[in-house]
């Protein structure tokens, strides 16, 4: 891509600014991971379907998942997977689509995240990390992912959506994954910029709730993550009632 | 002159002599001082490059004669010694710049930026058929944060961070100059004043339409380079200036 090139090695010495930094880049995308990976988007690759929720408040961020991965949509695979990770100090991600796909997505965002982290001596920022996500989700080997980013940072709360094409779009709140209409039905009209973490969390709740009850792709319980200035809460729950009362 | 054991060490740049000198590196620091200098200020509200430009003819048009370069919006850099070398590293320097754009959407540090250019300037220490590059750079800027900033390079890829420096020839005497004269709390123009008086230590007197002023304030974050006129109105109150040609 650059002129300058790695006296030693020849390689570049600039380096790609769409691929993450620890792993060959995109180069196998049209191997191993590209072309190859739709043909192993079959039978046997567990999905998530899912339904992901982040909702912003001013004291920080809610996400709530549902816990089930199905193989071919016709068989619940697993009923208990945890889908909001940690990626960040003040950060989660959600991990929405292939199960593969999406976890090697968050190995990698999180890597990046610490290596900066070590470099500049401060936190990446959310709308950097968002950035780097779109990037990757755009040209790399990550493929059939739709997942939500969301964190806290000094410019305030945010919720982004990364799409497959990798669109990033910042909101007050976001849903993806197969039962998302449902969800963002029991959204709509009941979010309010002022709400309290305690009432965005029952929200979402009740969101993944919603999908839960009529989407076959979702299901088996939620997890919850509060993310604030102090750090990341993640708690998992076998019902979604149980999430709701817990407080 | 050398002897037979020194000349075998000083031929490649990746090889150590017995006492653990790279005398190739060494070399390049000695082609730096062959160059006119250029000083870097930082203030409290922004950082102040200058540079003298060497015009051996009256033929040659000053301003093709660039000591000063901007990188970025926010970053802009001195060099002195090998012009040629000097734009390899500018040019390096601005596609970090944007890279760190593309990569994340927000615009790259100064200590970021000068790392990256001395890790690269590092490589040609330690690689075979290559010599290292015959320049320093002063690289100043303020970062998104609003904090101004000023490194320098040296032909080792060793980064320092300074509150002013000068590069180039005789630079021991004008270092000596700026850490007599520094004050922590100048405001921007004081910091021009000053860099100014410095390059005019061990001149006879500054032309204004030779001499290069850039400065990057932490107000606007912005890079700016100073025309003839302003130049010489810092001249004539330092009384170091010549005339401008009208």
């Amino acid at each position: 891509m650059s002129r300058f090139t790695d006296p030693l090695t020849g390689a570049d010495a600039v380096g790609d600014p769409t691929a993450p930094e620890l792993t060959d880049g995109f180069d196998d995308a049209g191997g191993a991971g590209g072309a190859n990976a739709q043909d192993r988007d079959g039978s046997a690759v567990n999905k998530t379907g899912t339904t992901t929720v982040g909702i912003s408040t001013d004291d920080g961020v809610v996400v709530a998942t549902d816990r089930r991965a199905s193989l071919g949509g016709r068989f619940v695979s697993n009923k208990s997977v945890q889908k909001v990770e940690q990626i960040h100090p003040t950060g989660v991600l959600t991990l929405v689509g292939s199960v593969g796909g999406a976890q090697s997505f968050i190995r990698t965002l999180r890597s990046e995240a610490d290596l900066y982290e070590v470099r500049e001596g401060e936190s990446i920022s959310i709308h950097a990390l968002a950035t780097l996500a779109g990037n990757f989700a755009r040209g790399g080997p990550w493929f059939a992912i739709n997942p939500i980013l969301a964190g806290v940072d000094e410019e305030g709360s945010h919720v982004y959506s990364i799409d497959p094409a990798g669109g990033v779009m910042a909101d007050d709140y976001t849903v993806t994954g197969s039962g998302m209409q449902l969800a963002y039905g029991t959204i709509e009209g009941e979010y309010d910029e002022e709400m309290s973490m305690a009432d965005a969390r029952d929200l979402a709740v009740r969101a993944v709730d919603a999908a839960s009850e009529r989407d076959t792709g979702s299901g088996n319980g939620v997890y919850v993550a509060e993310v604030t200035d102090d750090g990341v809460d993640i708690e998992g729950f076998d019902d979604t009632d149980a999430a709701l009362t817990e407080r | 002159m050398q002897d037979q054991n020194q000349q075998a060490y000083d031929r490649g740049t990746s090889i150590f002599s017995p006492d653990g000198r790279l005398y190739q590196v060494e070399y390049a620091r000695e082609a730096i001082k062959r160059g006119t200098a250029s000083v870097g200020v930082r203030t409290a509200d922004g950082v102040v490059l200058a540079a003298d430009r060497q015009v051996r003819s009256p033929l040659v048009e000053e301003q093709s004669i660039e000591k000063l370069h901007r990188v970025d919006d926010h970053i802009a850099v001195a060099s002195a010694g090998h012009v040629a070398d000097a734009r390899q590293l500018v040019d390096f320097a601005r596609e970090q710049a944007q890279v760190n754009k593309l990569r994340y959407d927000e615009p790259i540090g100064v200590e970021s930026l000068a790392k990256e250019v001395t890790d690269y300037i590092q490589r040609y220490t330690q690689s075979g058929g290559v010599r290292p590059f015959g320049v320093a750079l002063a690289i100043g800027g303020v970062d998104p944060d609003g904090t101004p900033k000023l490194f320098e390079t040296d032909p080792s890829g060793t980064p320092y961070e300074w509150k002013a420096t000068a590069i180039g020839g005789n630079r021991e005497a004008l270092q000596g100059f700026l850490e007599d004269e520094y004050r922590a709390e100048m405001d921007l123009d004081s910091g021009v004043a000053l860099a100014l008086e410095t390059i005019a230590q061990g001149e006879e007197e500054v032309d204004p339409e030779a001499a290069e002023v850039t400065v990057i304030d932490t107000e606007t974050h912005r890079v700016r380079s100073l025309d003839p006129d302003e130049i010489a109105s810092h001249l004539d109150e330092l009384d170091v200036g010549g005339d401008v040609d009208e």
